[in-house]
């Protein structure tokens, strides 16, 4: 590719452009396209219609049951739920987390799924999980469900490595024999293909998706199989050009054209071991896969899934719109796991204790003055969690103005102005500079503080912890 | 009250929050470069002027007068105003 200098000259203005179509604050800021995609497929250009997604009906699918209790102590049949019923809310009426999946192996299992159905809520619809194992259908047949998930492991680590097959023909055979049992028992079967970013996908692959087409041609939609891709070591890839079989585009491609599994027979199910797991699920859905599952906080095997709070967000983004989610509830989930022992970094996108705290003074002084200059969107009305500033060294008065703000509980013109706040700045510098403190203040310190300098302030406003959340 | 006082009260109060002599203040002195006012002490000099004068100043404006002389026309005005 040549290099074409081009000028671009200054647009000069006295009114800021803040972009406001795309960061409406209100949101989290909307993911635009300005064309199609063009991905290379067996050497020919093959166009992606981005604007497809505002059409497609993507959702999310949950695994937290499942995935998530893999890398846990198991939860108790109340806190499943719990979280069960908060997912159904966060997730809303329309179902943007359409489906959750159960362990059926254990009486607690059972009668955490039981106990979830009761609640009656309509999403997420409850599904199972078991082995490819046709003795298994009798668990979900008793348990009522309509659709499992099944272990359909296709790459030769796991089909000659772990399950020992003599050739992939018997693999085949066998996995299809299962997937039979499944449309006899009236139960839909999801074919999990494990490890699929590390597969022959010419030579197993899509002859064994285009046999479970072929198959599927004889049951009910209701019972057509669907087809989750299970990325387990986290080796696939978003970008462009990629190769197979790591290409998550070129995987979609072929599934959804070649061998014809509509998008809403789709799932991507994806791991965090290169860091790529949110962006690897968000890619399956634009380039043709409906479902994207997900654990909640990204808590599942290993380095673990995609977060579905995460995803959710993502969702927005592309959609442009909540459709039914209630993104408070990410806010409820996090406090309830965390109050059932579930640890979650204090830098955690979303939820994490200080994800939209500030600590230089530099960023403090923009906070100060316009919100939005480093607030991502509007975290209190979509999370109920305020921008903070944490009081260190490097927090200056501003980022003391804010906490003095928001503790007595002053929004908008009513905040005091910094000058107000200086006799506690000068305690805190005091704290670093001269008693050679190395920690971050507490909240409990600086409110001590405000009492005793500001005392008038604190009898008028009432200040309060509360207020700080 | 007249600009000579004001100006002798202005730096009294520099000469309390910087730890400087009223007498070695020059009227001409800019509070960072010369007299060496952290953002801190700035803000202070801020909070000094408006216990002194017993008035309320804009936050941003006041935080922009620079030198001694400055702050005496600046706090002069509120007090005429008032």
């Amino acid at each position: 590719m040549s290099t074409q200098i081009k000028n671009h000259p200054l647009v000069n203005t006295t009114e800021p452009n803040l972009l406001e179509g795309t960061f409406k604050y209100s949101l989290p800021p909307l993911i635009k396209f300005d064309g199609p995609i063009v991905e290379y497929i067996d050497g020919k250009p093959v166009e992606f219609d981005t604007r497809s997604l505002l059409k497609r009906d993507i959702f999310i699918t949950d695994t937290t049951f499942r995935d998530g209790q893999q890398a846990r102590p198991p939860y108790s049949v109340e806190q499943m739920v719990k979280i069960y019923d908060m997912l159904s809310k966060l997730g809303g009426p329309n179902g943007v987390i359409r489906q959750t999946e159960f362990f059926l192996y254990t009486k607690n299992d059972r009668e955490a799924l039981d106990k979830c159905r009761d609640l009656g809520h309509k999403y997420p619809e409850c599904t199972g999980w078991i082995r490819a194992n046709k003795g298994d259908f009798r668990l979900v047949k008793e348990a009522g469900l309509k659709e499992t998930g099944m272990l359909t492991s296709c790459s030769d680590f796991h089909i000659f490595q772990k399950l020992k097959f003599k050739d992939r023909k018997e693999c085949i055979d066998a996995y299809c024999e299962v997937v039979e049992a499944a449309f006899e028992a009236g139960i839909r079967p999801r074919c999990h293909l494990e490890d699929i970013t590390r597969s022959d996908i010419d030579g197993f692959v899509l002859p064994f998706v285009e046999r479970l087409m072929k198959m599927s041609e004889q049951v009910p939609d209701g019972l057509k199989a669907k087809i989750r891709l299970c990325d387990t070591m986290g080796f696939g890839i978003s970008y462009p050009g990629a190769e197979l079989p790591r290409s998550i585009p070129k995987l979609i491609y072929k599934l959804n054209k070649e061998c014809g599994v509509p998008g809403d027979r789709l799932e991507w199910h994806g791991h965090n071991d290169f860091h790529k797991v949110l962006i690897n699920g968000a890619t399956a859905w634009l380039y043709g896969c409906n479902a994207l599952n997900a654990t909640l906080f990204g808590i599942g095997e290993r380095t673990g899934n995609p977060p579905l709070e995460g995803a959710i967000i993502e969702y927005i983004s592309l959609k442009g719109d909540l459709n039914g989610i209630d993104t408070t509830m990410i806010t409820a989930i996090a406090e309830y796991m965390q109050s059932i022992g579930v640890s979650i970094p204090e830098n955690y996108p979303f939820v994490g204790k200080h994800f939209n705290t500030t600590r230089a003074g530099i960023h403090a002084g923009g906070l100060r003055q316009a919100e939005q200059i480093y607030n991502i969107f509007d975290t209190y009305k979509l999370l109920g969690r305020s921008p903070r500033v944490a009081i260190t060294d490097k927090s200056g008065v501003d980022g003391i103005s804010i906490w003095v703000n928001e503790y007595l509980g002053l929004k908008g013109e009513n905040r005091i102005s910094k000058i107000k706040v200086h006799r506690v700045a000068q305690w805190v510098m005091d704290q670093y500079e001269i008693e050679g403190r190395l920690s971050t203040m507490t909240d409990e310190e600086l409110e001590a503080k405000v009492k005793e300098y500001m005392p008038d302030f604190c009898l008028k406003y009432n200040g309060s912890l509360k207020n700080l959340k | 009250m007249n600009i000579e006082e004001v100006n002798s009260r202005v730096k009294k109060v520099i000469a309390q929050v910087l730890e400087k002599n009223a007498s070695d203040i020059g009227d001409n002195a800019n509070f960072v470069t010369d007299l060496g006012a952290s953002s801190i002490q700035s803000i202070r000099l801020v909070a000094g002027f408006e216990e002194e004068f017993n008035i309320e100043m804009d936050e941003d404006k006041s935080l922009q007068v620079q030198t001694v002389s400055g702050a005496v026309a600046f706090i002069s005005s509120y007090l005429q105003a008032g």
